[in-house]
This record gives C-alpha cells, sequence and structure tokens, in this order.
C-alpha cells in the first residue's frame, strides 16, 4: 500500500500508474461536476415553479461550475486539460447519470436527493488522499458543504411532494425509479481491478461495493422516511 | 510539471462567471416579496450567464 503523500511538484516523480489513476479520475470528476448543471439549466432555470426555486438552480449551477472550476485547476495543473467537457453533448459524458435532460421539478428534486448525494460519496472519498492539492480542496469546507445543500433540497423537495399523496407523490415515486439504479451505478463495477489500484494508491478509501451499500443504506432510510417505495437495486442496473 | 495551457486563463474566466452569477442570485433574494421586477431582472441576468457557459465556447471566452 502506498502510503506517501504527493505534492505537485513531485507528481512527475511518481509511478506512471499513479499519474494515469489522477489524470483519469480528475477528468471524470470535472466532467461530472459541469455534467449537472448542463442537463437541469436548460429547462428549470426557467420553469421551476416560483421565483426563489429559480434563483436556488442559478446558485446551484454557480456552486457546481465552482467545483468543476477547482478540479479542472487541478487537473490542468499537471498538465490535462479538462476544458473539452464543457462543450461536450450530453450523450457523451464519461457516467450514465449525467447523458439526459431534466425537463420536470420533479426529476430536478430527486437528482439533488440521490444524485448529488453521490457526488458527495465520490467528494469524500478523496478526503486525505495521497495527493495534496486534491485532498486540499475536497478538504476545504465549502465544497463537501455545498454537495450537501444540493442534497438536502432534494430531500426537502422530494419529501413535500411524497406527503401531497396522490398524482404528485406517483410522479414523485417515478422519478425516484428512474435515478435509484442511475445512483447505484455510478460506484462503478463491484470487482474493479481499477478501484483496487486507486485504494492502492492513496486516491480512493472505500471500495467500490461498500460505498454503493453505504449509500444504498441512505437512501433506503430516507425513502422510508417519506413513505417511498425502495425501487428494485438490480432492475436497470448497468453495473453490479 | 508544465500546465495545461489556458489553465490560468480558464480558471480566472470561471472565476469571474462564478461571482456574476452569485452576485445576481444574491442581489434578488431579499427581494422576492418587494421587487418582482428586480428578481426577473437578476434571473435575466442568471439565463444569459448560464447560456454562454452550457455552450462551453471556451476558444471564444479566452480569445
Amino acid at each position: 500500500m502506498f502510503t506517501d503523500k504527493v505534492d505537485l511538484k513531485d507528481f512527475e516523480k511518481q509511478d506512471p500508474e499513479y499519474q494515469e489513476l489522477l489524470r483519469r479520475v480528475l477528468a471524470i470528476q470535472a466532467d461530472c461536476e459541469i455534467g449537472g448543471p448542463n442537463l437541469y439549466v436548460k429547462d428549470m432555470l426557467p420553469n421551476a415553479p416560483t421565483r426563489l426555486d429559480q434563483l436556488i438552480v442559478a446558485r446551484t449551477a454557480a456552486e457546481e461550475m465552482d467545483h468543476y472550476r477547482k478540479i479542472a485547476r487541478l487537473a490542468g495543473d499537471i498538465g490535462v486539460d479538462v476544458s473539452y467537457v464543457l462543450s461536450r453533448a450530453n450523450k457523451d459524458r464519461y457516467v450514465e447519470a449525467f447523458r439526459g435532460e431534466i425537463k420536470t421539478w420533479e426529476d430536478y428534486a430527486v437528482f439533488g436527493f440521490l444524485i448529488d448525494r453521490v457526488g458527495r460519496f465520490q467528494l469524500e472519498e478523496f478526503i486525505d488522499c495521497s495527493y495534496l492539492p486534491l485532498a486540499r480542496v475536497v478538504g476545504d469546507p465549502d465544497m463537501i458543504r455545498e454537495e450537501e445543500g444540493h442534497i438536502d433540497f432534494g430531500v426537502n423537495a422530494t419529501a413535500e411532494w411524497a406527503a401531497k399523496g396522490g398524482e404528485s407523490k406517483e410522479r414523485i415515486q417515478q422519478a425516484v425509479n428512474y435515478w435509484y439504479v442511475k445512483g447505484l451505478d455510478m460506484f462503478g463495477k463491484s470487482e474493479s481491478y481499477r478501484s483496487d489500484r486507486y485504494m492502492y494508491w492513496g486516491l480512493k478509501r472505500r471500495p467500490n461495493a461498500v460505498a454503493r451499500q453505504q449509500y444504498k443504506d441512505e437512501c433506503d432510510a430516507l425513502l422510508k422516511q417519506m413513505g417511498l417505495e425502495i425501487p428494485d437495486p438490480n432492475k436497470g442496473r448497468l453495473y453490479t | 510539471m508544465e500546465a495545461a495551457a489556458n489553465t490560468e486563463a480558464l480558471d480566472q474566466q470561471f472565476k469571474e462567471f462564478i461571482q456574476a452569477l452569485k452576485s445576481a442570485v444574491g442581489s434578488a433574494m431579499p427581494h422576492l416579496k418587494d421587487d418582482p421586477k428586480a428578481v426577473d431582472k437578476a434571473l435575466m441576468d442568471c439565463r444569459d450567464i448560464l447560456n454562454v457557459v452550457m455552450e462551453g465556447n471556451v476558444k471564444e471566452w479566452l480569445a
């Protein structure tokens, strides 16, 4: 197990596998950070239910853009230009959950509840990681606190819809059914050689399956509290 | 280690986008009840900024 701490000036001295994994994870993280706003800004900014909600959409997009900026800076400093993810079509995103469009407020709410929660899990992977510039960025309380704000908004909005009952509850349940499996898939394959290597190099903390189960436990407890059904975790999954 | 081209410029450009967006949101929040026109103006500003960012025409931004 690699236990060193690596700063920018020593990056080039590291094993090629370390360099390749760090470049890869930063490119994917940057793509995910800007992938969210690309899903919802077009339809949710003008169509959110109230002016307050519209402002929250804009503020959320600004915070995700700032997360993109911080990750893009880290990537740029090690020679990786991730500006290409700013203009790519949604269908070309690294992660399947970011390949569509969000056109309803229910989907926006559940996206915050379930998918931003995956975002928080991914950021937590980098806490105290071996690459110090990345550990510093996620160690700054802003990034994870902002992600938690997006999640809380999503949880509250989802709970409100569920509490209304009737058609509102059915619609939010449909959105949960759609995003739940996408969230589970975002952790990747349980048997993943690359995941093992990330852990070996101190770039991630948990095996995919462990993080996925912790995530699922959190989500399931909240869904139960809201009186919503827990979707079949295996239906429509791409990775197990 | 040589940084990728435009790393600094892109970082600065994004800081400006983010600052402008947060400023527009911040100016509108206290006026949700008393000044809907001001809120609508801020929302238009947000839309204009976000349209540019979502288009992602980096070459144009940094030219």
